[in-house]
């Protein structure tokens, strides 16, 4: 790469503030636009209340339906005309072409002096592009309040000019004035090389699609935090007028109904993983039981078949469990065609009594075989010297398991330890949903499926919020005291 | 496993009670694969089998069919298997999977092999903050509501895509390919370097071909997830039964039947013509598992070469 060869300009150093700050001022626009294309609560485009709340100005560019899937009638009787729906896709593409160009402006911007100065036309170019998308926006917004009051409907069509139309005009406005100071600012001279960039920027530039995938769905979620803070209903707004402070955060103490489905899920939660940690010596007695077995085909067919379990579905765990333990499963037809029981009709599935063991019987089913393979990989890395010393000495097969493979395996389970520990709250919903029925409801109900049920299932949007802002803090915070006890007794750290 | 050379002067003293204890461990662990196996084999059975001896729980170790007298003999017929073409809303289901495990894996291997492979660059602007940026998503999220509310705001409820474009950057893959890379002699990649190719060039024609194992065992363990996804379809697909997944639809078939196996232990409600359909019913669910867990068997195989490189390296954390 020239890179590593000759050292190039680049847009950081070598420059004075005056030349720096319209520069910087200007990225960030150019990403926040960006970004604010994706953001419905910002989409210019939505000139009028009946369009989708949950489009953004990406989605209105590019689909028909979901922009008009809320207007029904309106469509239907053309209250809002084809037409106009079809020059507001097109405005909102030209638009996102504009904001575009500034973003591919602002990755060029990170180039040597030349490449930026060529990057500065983009903006210069861009900007006017949204700004004519926005004109057109505003002309299909004027065309449909016409319209509406030529047919007398203005109030059910709802006109307006969206927030979002001023946050694009200023954006416009703002790349376009940075992006001309930067322009000029920046002077290219004549031993200036070709247009390059330093190997730094260029990494970053390639890296960044992942940066802002994993920015949308990762972190971009925590913006749902502020419907812990409102009296929010689906399809309704949150605003000044609905803002509740920590109101819902309080119910959690307050309110008896909630503190009491708390108590209950709260229990079934930490048993459930109580009882898993108390278990998770398991894979560990497995893999060394498995590991005295000199036969080596025996343990490589025994852990095949008992690896299986691990990669199905908890549905289709639920499909086994049905086709062994329901009233015509293997058990009963088992118990009335060979054994010859009569009355052998029991649903087990239906019966609540021991679900807590029941769960961890299923989920060590699952998953014990699976989790053993590490452990059966660190005892095959466990030096072999130590086992014939060991025997020299006169060790026995027991003393070599208790003083050399069990040590041997120690820091791993360590690690596993600390790690479920620090996960003592998220058990997951999947297994629990399913087997979930109206009899074991009380028992089985934990507290990731507990959000579930109030969140989607009854919609109380800022209660389920605020429950899993609690889970979420209190998981960090173990998680980093686990850590940090690993750092203590370990000197190294699980994260 | 590496034990076998060292056997031998374990083998050279056995005494009775290691005889006990090797064959109680034996007995122990063929129970325990019994157990895991077993289940699978009676789904099987039950779907191969005639569909009233099934229903009369006659069919319980081995495929019966009908003989003239109608008692069961050893046999099997594959009829459950054609009769899913008439099951509802199960094709679209099948498709759907099928495209998001292909696509939904391919783009998930892609974006872990190219992010892996940038993180490992030491030039890159900010490099341990973003890779952190990256890592620190495993550990932590917002919560299933907030989560949800943002997959709305983007658009992606009712929607294809909500299966495979947020799998696509998934962290601990990440750390995996990037285990991998910096494994490989970076003279390889400087001699390249020095003939003049670039970056992706570089990943291209020399990282790529080198990582294979690793982006082999990161594409069937996604394969698997994606085949396995359950909960992105329930939670966002709420309008849209044409886009539920596999095993989303099982679920729902699943729990039509046990409605009416309810019904029917409390008695009487429901007559014997509709009982033996709730049965057949059964049978036809019992297929439909059967169908969504044999592609998972089919690549069982081929995954276990990968399972203690995939853990091993998973325990080396970057």
């Amino acid at each position: 790469m020239q890179a590593s060869v000759k050292p190039v300009q680049t847009a950081a150093e070598s420059q004075a503030p005056a030349q720096r700050i319209p520069l910087w001022i200007f990225r960030i626009a150019a990403l926040l636009a960006g970004l604010a294309m994706f953001f419905p609560p910002v989409n210019p485009g939505r000139v009028s209340e009946k369009i989708n709340e949950a489009a953004s100005l990406f989605t209105t560019g590019v689909s028909y339906s979901t922009i008009t899937n809320s207007m029904g009638r309106i469509l239907r009787s053309q209250w809002i005309q084809d037409k106009d729906i079809t020059l507001l896709m097109a405005a909102c593409c030209i638009l996102m072409v504009g904001v575009a160009a500034c973003c591919v402006g602002a990755c060029m911007s990170l180039g040597n002096r030349r490449m930026r100065k060529t990057g500065m036309i983009l903006p210069i170019a861009g900007a006017p592009v949204m700004g004519v998308g926005l004109l057109l926006i505003h002309r299909v917004y004027t065309s449909i309040v016409q319209h509406a009051e030529e047919v007398g409907k203005t109030g059910t069509v709802l006109p307006i000019l969206p927030e979002g139309f001023k946050v694009f005009v200023f954006f416009a406005a703002l790349l376009l004035v940075t992006a001309l100071m930067a322009f000029f600012t920046t002077r290219v001279r004549d031993d200036d090389e070709k247009m390059d960039m330093d190997e730094k920027y260029r990494l970053f530039l390639m890296m960044l699609p992942v940066i802002l995938l994993s920015f949308i769905f990762a972190y971009l979620p925590i913006y749902g935090w502020r419907f812990a803070f409102f009296d929010y209903k689906p399809g309704g707004n949150i605003g000044p007028d609905n803002f509740v402070g920590f109101k819902w955060f309080a119910s959690l103490f307050n309110d008896p109904a909630t503190v009491s489905d708390l108590i209950r899920v709260l229990r079934n939660t930490l048993i459930m993983s109580g009882l898993g940690i108390l278990t998770s010596w398991l894979p560990i007695a497995f893999a060394v039981l498995l590991a005295e077995i000199r036969s080596t085909r025996f343990q490589r067919v025994v852990q095949t078949l008992t690896t299986i379990p691990n990669f199905i579905s908890w549905v289709l765990v639920y499909a086994i469990a049905i086709c062994i333990f329901s009233t015509d499963g293997f058990i009963n037809s088992f118990l009335t065609n060979v054994m010859h029981v009569a009355g052998a009709k029991t649903n087990y599935l239906q019966i609540a009594d021991h679900t807590w063991l029941k769960m961890l019987l299923w989920g060590t089913w699952k998953g014990v075989g699976w989790s053993a393979i590490i452990y059966i990989a660190g005892i095959a890395g466990i030096d072999q010297q130590l086992y014939e010393a060991a025997r020299v000495d006169g060790a026995n097969r027991f003393r070599c398991i208790w003083h050399i493979t069990i040590p041997g395996l120690m820091p791993t389970y360590m690690v596993m330890l600390l790690m479920s520990i620090a996960g003592i709250l998220s058990n997951g919903m999947e297994q629990y949903l399913v087997f979930e029925n109206a009899m074991n409801k009380d028992v089985i109900e934990v507290l990731d499926l507990y959000v579930y049920h109030i969140g989607i299932g009854q919609n109380q949007i800022p209660l389920s919020t605020v429950v899993g802002i609690s889970k979420s803090l209190i998981g960090v915070t173990l998680l980093f005291g686990a850590n940090g006890i690993s750092k203590a007794i370990r000197g190294e750290s699980i994260i | 496993m590496s034990k076998k050379d060292s056997a031998s002067p374990m083998h050279i003293k056995r005494s009775t009670g290691d005889w006990i204890f090797d064959i109680a461990v034996i007995i122990l662990f063929s129970i325990f694969t019994f157990v895991c196996i077993f289940p699978f084999y009676y789904l099987l059975i039950n779907t191969i089998s005639d569909n009233d001896l099934v229903t009369s729980g006659k069919v319980n170790f081995i495929p019966l069919l009908k003989n003239a007298q109608g008692n069961g003999v050893f046999g099997i017929q594959v009829n459950n298997y054609i009769a899913l073409r008439n099951v509802q809303d199960l094709g679209s289901s099948v498709v759907i999977t099928v495209a998001r495990t292909i696509l939904g894996t391919a783009l998930m291997v892609i974006t872990s092999a190219w992010a892996g492979y940038l993180v490992t660059k030491q030039k890159m602007w900010k490099r341990s903050f973003w890779y952190r940026f990256l890592v620190i998503t495993m550990y932590f999220n917002a919560g299933l509501v907030p989560w949800y509310m943002n997959m709305l705001m983007m658009g992606l409820t009712d929607n294809f895509l909500a299966y495979i474009i947020p799998g696509m950057v998934a962290p601990y893959n990440i750390i995996l390919v990037k285990t991998y890379i910096e494994s490989i002699p970076a003279s390889l990649e400087e001699s390249a370097i020095i003939d003049g190719a670039g970056t992706t060039k570089v990943w291209l024609k020399i990282i790529l071909p080198l990582s294979v194992p690793i982006l082999a065992t990161i594409a069937i363990f996604g394969a698997v997830g994606n085949w396995n996804s359950f909960q992105d379809s329930l939670l966002l697909m709420n309008n849209s039964p044409s886009l539920y997944t596999l095993q989303h639809r099982l679920y729902i078939y699943l729990n039509s039947s046990s409605n009416l196996g309810a019904m029917m232990s409390q008695g009487g409600t429901v007559s014997e013509q509709a009982a033996a359909s709730m049965l057949n019913q059964r049978v036809i669910q019992y297929t439909v598992s059967m169908v969504s867990i044999i592609p998972i068997l089919l690549v069982y195989p081929f995954m276990q070469r990968f399972f203690v490189k995939g853990i091993m390296l998973g325990a080396v954390k970057g």
